[in-house]
């Protein structure tokens, strides 16, 4: 290990960053292509190289936290304040979509004809589907306290138990939502109606993927004792996401599937 | 009182940023200059000690009959806490008399491992001296000492100099920056206050 007189920890050279950037370029290159030349290459290629560089990036991140031990309690306040920063980013990038679903339902122009909903699009019933859905993610909620608790006790089947099942209603809701994508009498062609419901909640769907991804690689962390009840950050970040993604979803649910029915 | 002004004009003519204290220095009585270094935790009867924060462990066996997951909402906010918690644990540094000690047990077959079972690497060292109530690694607030020349600032140092800052008065922006030798304790060029280098191994 290198002489320090320091907490803090410096990382060896990696390849992931530069590779990360790479595949970042191929993708953005790649969706250009699919849109405009209808060709999936590029995107394919560029998907796949992110996914290869997040897998290697972040196990790298475990073998230097769980097995080498670099990850000392100043390393860990950093990381808290990173997920905290990236959170609060990922509040504005939504805050722009709300901006844009108010901007147009406050104020319905005359090709909408003058009402929100437009003429002649039927909404979702918000007590239907969507309200399961919001009981699906605030009792997924209180499964992964649930299982932060059990962590923080040391009680390691609890855990399992309520962390397995977050992420069975995370993916409940998933499935319920593409299900109602399926079934919407309206499509993102449809006016800004459609427009603003589906990129608002067509990224809120992606960010629940992303957020039950990451309960599962907890999940399997969890099975082979990486966590003690001191040190966990890894399940403290995946549950603020996922409180995170819970009140995302509720503000849609309120504005979009309530109030703009 | 107004601010010091910081620059050649706001400071002594006496400075001597290296070598032996400068003389002839008023001492302001009373002042304890808040330091930005750190300096080890010696054990003194004048020291305030704060109350170790009770830390979260795994009850004793056999374990009690888990709560149902109502009665957990209800501790959630004590659970909010930690949010920060590292951030709790950094600010304060356990006296050696006083560690309670809770995470040094062993864990019950089926539990998860505790630290004191499974940390390595640096994170273990950092552990094993926080126990012990030092801080090789200075990630806390360094010790404030009377500054007088019985009582001088102890600035310890890996080898024969270090920088130090001395802010010395509360809320003082202008910061006095010097080199400190080892050797006779040196003075602060603008409040005089005592500081002496004391060597100290380097963590590892």
């Amino acid at each position: 290990m290198a002489h320090q007189a320091h907490s803090y920890h410096m990382v060896d050279p990696s390849p992931w960053p530069i590779f990360g950037a790479a595949a970042a370029l191929l993708t953005t290159s790649g969706l250009i292509m699919w849109f405009h030349y209808s060709s999936t290459t590029l995107l394919t290629m560029g998907l796949l190289s992110m996914l290869l560089v997040m897998l290697q990036w972040w196990r790298d991140v475990i073998r230097e936290s769980t097995f080498q031990g670099h990850h000392t309690p100043t390393v860990q306040k950093g990381l808290r304040y990173g997920m905290i920063l990236f959170i609060t980013s990922e509040a504005f990038f939504f805050l722009g979509f709300f901006w844009a679903f108010f901007h147009s339902s406050l104020a319905p122009t005359p090709e909408l004809g003058g009402q929100w909903p437009p003429t002649g699009v039927k909404p979702l019933n918000p007590l239907e589907v969507p309200l399961l859905n919001t009981a699906i993610l605030l009792a997924s909620g209180v499964t992964v306290t649930w299982a932060h608790h059990s962590i923080t006790e040391g009680n390691r089947k609890q855990a399992i138990h309520a962390l397995t099942l977050t992420i069975l209603l995370g993916f409940y809701f998933t499935a319920l939502q593409a299900m109602e994508y399926h079934e919407a009498s309206f499509s993102i062609a449809d006016s800004v109606y459609g427009s603003t419901f589906f990129v608002a909640t067509g990224f809120h769907g992606l960010h629940v993927i992303i957020g039950s991804s990451f309960l599962t690689v907890c999940l399997l962390r969890l099975i082979k004792f990486h966590f003690t009840p001191n040190h966990h950050f890894g399940f403290e970040a995946a549950a603020w996401y996922w409180h995170f993604v819970d009140i995302i979803w509720l503000f849609l649910y309120m504005s979009m599937y309530w109030w703009g029915s | 009182m107004g601010e010091r002004p910081c620059g050649p004009r706001g400071r002594s003519p006496a400075r001597s940023p290296s070598g032996p204290a400068a003389q002839g220095r008023l001492l302001w009585a009373g002042l304890h200059p808040p330091l930005l270094w750190a300096a080890p935790r010696l054990p003194r009867a004048t020291r305030a000690i704060r109350p170790p924060r009770p830390r979260p462990s795994a009850p004793p066996l056999p374990l009690p009959p888990p709560p149902p997951p109502e009665a957990l909402i209800a501790a959630a906010a004590a659970m909010a806490s930690r949010l920060l918690r590292v951030g709790a644990a950094l600010r304060l540094l356990p006296a050696a008399t006083a560690r309670a000690a809770p995470a040094r047990h062993f864990a019950a077959p089926g539990d998860l491992a505790t630290d004191e079972e499974q940390a390595t690497g640096l994170e273990r060292k950092v552990m094993e001296a926080m126990n012990k109530g030092l801080d090789p690694y200075s990630m806390f607030r360094p010790k404030r000492y009377a500054g007088t020349k019985e009582d001088p600032n102890l600035v310890p140092s890996i080898t024969d100099k270090r920088i130090v800052g001395c802010v010395c008065e509360e809320d003082n922006s202008c910061v006095i920056w010097f080199w400190l030798h080892k050797g006779e304790a040196q003075r602060c060029p603008s409040c005089g206050s005592h500081y002496k280098l004391i060597p100290h191994e380097l963590p590892h």
